[in-house]
This record gives C-alpha cells, sequence and structure tokens, in this order.
C-alpha cells in the first residue's frame, strides 16, 4: 500500500479508537433530526415529500460541528506532540502527509453524510412510504453535500496546519466555516458590489442549486477549486517548518 | 567521495529568525562506526539531525547521507536510514504492533519481510511483552524501545538516534545502551546525548558541538588528551586539624591550593563527608601530588584524599563548552576562573536577549575560538523550538544536570 493511503487508514481508523468519532456521529443525526422534523414545524407542517429541509441544515451542521471536530486535531496535534516529526522523517512526502490526513478525515465525514441517507430510506422506502419521493433533488443534494464536505475538510485541514493548538484550529475552523455559510444570507442584503462578491464567496449560494436539484457546473467547480487551493495552501505551511 | 561515508554534512548552517542554531558544522561519518553526538542543550544536536533526516532545511551548506543530498533526494535519505527523535513522539492512540506495522507500511515492506523483521526488533529491543499494548499505557522506557522498534524495522544501515536515553532510569538507560551496542556492530549510528558516560560506554567516537559549531571531533581518547591535562581530586577533613589552627574552611583550602605552582583550575566537587574536596587541574607532563601533600602537611590539615587522574571525558567537556556557558550566566569569558554564582543568573538572561540582536551579524569565526562565541548565545534553545516542537523545551529544562 502506497504511503499516502497507509497514513489516510491510520487517520480515519484513529477516529474509531477515540469516542471522538462516536460522539459526533451520534450528536450530529441527533441534531439533524431535531431539526428536520421539529424546528418550525419541519418536514411534517411542510406537506411535501421532500428532503430539501435537510439539505438546509445538514451544511450548517457540519460547518459548526462535524468539520471542525474532525480537522481540528490533524496536524495541529501532531506538531504538538512531535509525532509530525516521526511522521514526516519515515521517507513520505510532504503532499502525502497532507492528502493522507485529508482523506482520513474526509472519509470520517463521508461516512456521516452517507449514513444520513438512511432518512429518505427509511421514510420513503421502507418501512415507511410517506410519499412519492423525487430522488432527482435528493441525489443532486448529496454530490453537493460531498462536494461541500470536500472543501469544507480541506479548509479545516488547512487551519489546522497553521497552528499547535487544537482549540485554536477548533474555533478558526468553526468561525470561517459559518461565516462561509452566513454570508449567504448577508448578500441578498448587501449592495451592488459587496453583494455580488459576498454571493460568490458563499458557501450556502453555491450550495443552494443542489438542493433544489440544480448541479450547476460553476457550483462544483467553486468547491473544487476550494478544496484544491486549501491543500495547496495546507501543504506550503506544512513545508514552512523547514524554513521557519 | 568514498562509499564507506555514511553521512556527510560540510558547512551546515541554520538561522532561526536572528539565533545562529548550527554555524558551518562539518563532519564525517563512516560506514560502521557509533558516534556520540555531544554538546550542551540547545547546542544544536537536534537541529544537525533534524537536517540529516530532512525534516527541516538548513540556511546554508549541505549534507549528504549515504551519498544522497538533503535537500535533493529527501525520500532516499529517509529510506537508508531510521530516526528516533527525541523523547519518542509516537501515537499513543495505536499500540506497538500497529504502530511498528504502520510504520512498516508506510516503508513499504511487505508482509512476510516485515513478520521476519518484526521477529528480531521484538527481539532486541525486548518488545514481546508489550506488542497488544497501547502506547500510551506505557512507561517512557518502553516508549522509547518502541521508537527504537521503528527506526529498525527496515533494516536501516544508518541510524540517528537523538537522546535515546533521555528520561529513563538508570536500569532502562543501561538496557538501551545494551541495545545500541549490540545494534551498532553492522550498522553506522550517530547518537546525540550531553551525558558523557553513555558516550564513553557506546561509541568509540566523538563530535561534541557547542553553540552551533564543532569544537572537537576525534576518538574519545583523543579528545580526551586534547586539552593535555591531568586533574587531581583532594579532600580534606573539614572537621580536624593537627594542628591547632581550627577547622579549614573550603575558602581557606581554595587558596591555598591556588597557590600551589602549576595548579591551573581549582574546583570544589560535592561531597557526602564531612570534608572539602576539589579538583585541581594540571599540566599532563608535571606531578602535583608532591606539593599537594607537602601542603597538607604544612597547614596541618588531614588529607582524607589524594589522586592524580588523566582529564575525564567529562572535564574536557566542560573545558570546551564551558566559557558558552559562562556567557550564559552573564559573566565575562574567562579561561581560570569555575566558580557557578546563581545569583548572577537573572541579571545574564536580560543580557543575552538584547546580544542576539545586534551581535548576530558578525562575520562568522571559525570554531574552537570560544572567546568570540557572544554573537549566538543562550537562546539557542529557544531555536530548536521556534521549529514548533515543545518538547524540546521540558527536555532542556529537565536534564540539565549531567556536567
Amino acid at each position: 500500500m502506497s504511503p499516502l493511503l497507509t497514513i489516510a487508514r491510520r487517520e480515519f481508523r484513529s477516529y474509531f479508537d477515540s469516542p471522538l468519532a462516536y460522539v459526533v456521529i451520534c450528536l450530529s443525526f441527533l441534531a439533524l433530526g431535531l431539526m428536520f422534523f421539529i424546528y418550525r414545524g419541519g418536514f411534517w407542517q411542510a406537506d411535501k415529500a421532500s428532503l430539501q429541509a435537510m439539505f438546509e441544515y445538514a451544511p450548517f451542521g457540519l460547518s459548526a460541528l462535524v468539520v471542525p471536530v474532525v480537522t481540528m486535531r490533524l496536524l495541529a496535534e501532531e506538531r504538538r506532540s512531535g509525532t509530525l516529526e516521526m511522521l514526516i522523517t519515515l521517507p513520505v512526502r510532504d503532499s502525502d502527509v497532507i492528502l493522507g490526513k485529508y482523506l482520513g478525515a474526509l472519509g470520517l465525514v463521508l461516512v456521516l453524510v452517507v449514513t444520513t441517507l438512511i432518512y429518505p430510506l427509511a421514510m420513503f422506502r421502507f418501512p415507511w412510504h410517506l410519499g412519492p419521493l423525487d430522488m432527482g433533488p435528493v441525489l443532486s443534494g448529496y454530490l453537493g453535500l460531498v462536494l461541500f464536505s470536500a472543501a469544507a475538510t480541506a479548509i479545516g485541514l488547512l487551519i489546522s496546519a497553521l497552528t499547535d493548538s487544537q482549540a485554536v484550529a477548533f474555533f478558526i475552523t468553526f468561525f470561517v466555516l459559518v461565516a462561509l455559510w452566513l454570508i449567504g444570507f448577508g448578500a441578498d442584503a448587501a449592495p451592488g458590489t459587496v453583494g455580488t462578491v459576498l454571493q460568490y464567496v458563499s458557501f450556502q449560494k453555491h450550495f443552494e442549486g443542489f438542493a433544489k436539484g440544480l448541479i450547476d457546473i460553476r457550483d462544483v467547480l467553486f468547491f473544487l477549486s476550494v478544496t484544491v487551493l486549501a491543500l495547496v495552501v495546507a501543504f506550503r505551511a506544512l513545508e514552512r517548518r523547514k524554513w521557519a | 567521495m568514498a562509499t564507506d561515508v555514511m553521512i556527510a554534512a560540510s558547512g551546515l548552517t541554520k538561522r532561526f529568525g536572528s539565533v545562529r542554531a548550527l554555524d558551518k558544522v562539518s563532519f564525517e561519518v563512516q560506514k560502521g562506526e557509533v558516534v556520540g553526538f555531544l554538546g550542551p542543550n540547545g547546542a544544536g544536536k537536534s537541529t544537525t539531525m533534524r537536517i540529516l533526516t530532512c525534516f527541516i532545511s538548513p540556511s546554508a551548506g549541505t549534507a549528504k547521507v549515504r551519498g544522497h543530498d538533503v535537500f535533493e533526494e529527501p525520500l532516499a535519505v529517509r529510506k537508508s536510514l531510521g530516526y528516533l527523535p527525541q523523547r519518542a513522539p509516537l501515537y499513543t492512540d495505536m499500540n506497538v504492533y500497529e504502530y511498528l506495522q504502520f510504520a512498516a507500511s508506510v516503508r513499504g515492506l511487505d508482509d512476510s519481510t516485515f513478520r521476519k523483521r518484526m521477529k528480531r526488533v521484538v527481539e532486541v529491543c525486548g518488545l514481546a511483552q508489550t506488542l497488544g499494548k497501547d502506547i500510551g499505557t506505557l512507561s517512557h522506557g518502553f516508549r522509547q524501545r518502541v521508537g527504537l522498534g521503528q527506526a529498525l524495522i527496515h533494516d536501516p544501515a544508518i541510524l540517528i538516534l537523538d537522546e535515546p536515553t533521555s528520561d529513563l532510569d538508570p536500569n532502562e538507560k543501561a538496557e538501551v545502551l545494551k541495545y545500541i551496542k549490540e545494534i551498532g556492530q553492522d550498522r553506522t549510528i550517530l547518537l546525540s546525548t550531553h551525558n558523557l558516560s553513555e558516550v564513553e560506554e557506546a561509541c568509540a567516537r566523538a563530535i561534541i558541538i557547542s553553540k552551533g559549531r564543532v569544537v572537537a571531533d576525534g576518538p574519545l581518547d583523543d579528545i580526551r588528551a586534547k586539552t593535555g591535562a591531568v586533574r587531581y581530586i583532594v579532600t580534606v577533613d573539614e572537621k580536624k586539624t593537627l594542628k591547632n589552627g581550627g577547622a579549614p574552611k573550603a575558602a581557606e583550602v581554595k587558596a591555598a591550593l591556588e597557590a600551589i605552582d602549576g595548579a591551573r583550575t581549582i574546583r570544589e566537587l560535592p561531597t557526602d563527608e564531612t570534608a572539602h574536596k576539589f579538583e585541581v587541574g594540571g599540566d599532563k607532563a608535571g606531578d602535583l601530588r608532591r606539593e599537594l601533600y607537602g601542603l597538607m602537611v604544612a597547614k596541618g590539615w588531614i588529607l582524607l584524599e589524594l589522586r592524580r587522574e588523566a582529564q575525564s571525558l567529562d572535564a574536557v567537556f566542560r573545558d570546551l563548552t564551558r566559557s558558552d556557558e559562562r556567557l550564559d550566566r552573564g559573566y565575562a569569558p574567562d579561561e581560570d576562573d569555575d566558580s557557578d554564582d546563581d545569583d548572577a543568573t537573572t541579571a545574564a538572561d536580560d543580557d543575552d536577549s538584547d546580544d542576539d540582536d545586534s551581535d548576530d551579524d558578525d562575520s562568522d569565526d571559525d570554531d574552537s575560538d570560544d572567546d568570540d562565541s557572544d554573537d549566538d548565545d543562550s537562546d539557542d534553545d529557544d531555536s530548536d523550538d521556534d521549529d514548533s516542537d515543545d518538547d524540546d523545551d521540558d527536555d532542556d529544562d529537565g536534564d540539565k544536570d549531567k556536567d
């Protein structure tokens, strides 16, 4: 197995060696369930066989809780405990370290995202049949969630690469991701150019389409570019140790 | 260059901001050598090792490991060596077996090779009982062993061990040293430490660095002979005298010893007895024992011990690195006196930080000239840390003994 995959696998497994993964998964499900069914009347009042509400809350949950928790320790903790030195002096490229850790973390986030499929399946296929669900928006919504997770996790990794404190990494990631989500709402209110810029940067604006069943290539490219950019910067941040 | 040169460093310089942690460090390590890399805390040992393992890059100079340049071919360099960083930082959430498997897998060992190597590593490092345990629950000694194990898992030709025995209890120390000797029979090992007895036990050659410069490099005997000095241990009873002059005071004895012609350095040594114990340094050529005895008789002091010995490696080490230490404590560089007044320490710290900024751009002096060493002083400790590892700091604090 290549060093990259070895690192990714170790990273992924290590989540399950601590209670972290379980706690995060359980809490997110609880939160998502409550939001979806109860908050502001939720699913029952909407009276539609649609999961659109879920796609409204899920990215926010990922931003505010899941991704910051999952990514905070990636590099910060290794740096603090010194294991980074051990890892990097193995015959691995810096890019293997970054990508391996990224894939490991993204793996956990995606496990979470994919398990939310239980909601639509249980509600509309088996055991309940609450109505004729239009699968199109559901699939595009999931595609959006995957892309969103990829970008958010990359940002989390980048921030973790810049500090050696998990707590700092958590709060900054939390703040950045939540901000990137919320400025979407401000974009409509903001005048002129500012509004346009906010609209371009906002994760929420770019995610909207997916939730409605609209796959816009610009949105896809947006999330992919953010991912690549964040990973490249994280790679540079890791290389910086050589010269600092 | 001969193929037998396993590690070749030439002109390595590393700056952390305005602090120069390494200053033109050059040395070579031949195949099959076990070399002790010695120096006080913050001298640049870890920095050098991190450069050799391609964890950080030098500001100037080159280093080659087995002919591979650390800058051009970091992967080839890392493949050919095993490295144990200071304090053996391991993933505490894995168990020992998983960890070794992880290291082997990253190094691209296939399953059957891994199992074969594993057997040997378990045997050499004594890990049989701990394989299934979480690393987080292991004592520091065992972590050190696991760290050694992961450095050995791919049967490397070169081992770089950064303070493999720090923080270990004496038993563990002895065992780790035993392993190193065992392993060193067919490998090249560069081993850093500030504990000199370890070097004497495990290495045939030592490189001593101080303030980022190599101050001595050669076989232990050569280094020992380098200062060409012998020392005398003189112990005087502090309660009784043969004459009625009252009990001798330490200062009195010291002054008397200083008055002896040929006594170069006088240092009081700690002792458990009710006695004053002094170390008197002298030239190799002469013999001061007669004078010393004569002095005792003349004063009527009771001589409990008098012996002459070739200068120990400890003393050589202290000689070579002392003036830097003096600077750290805020004294003017001085070759003769050796008293350590702790009172001066606080004031010294301030001085040091100032010096860093102003003097650092001095033209580089070649090594061995201790008097000029004020351009990069005490903050070298920090310079290691700038590289973001907290560990160094703790370690440096904890191990400031052994001199």
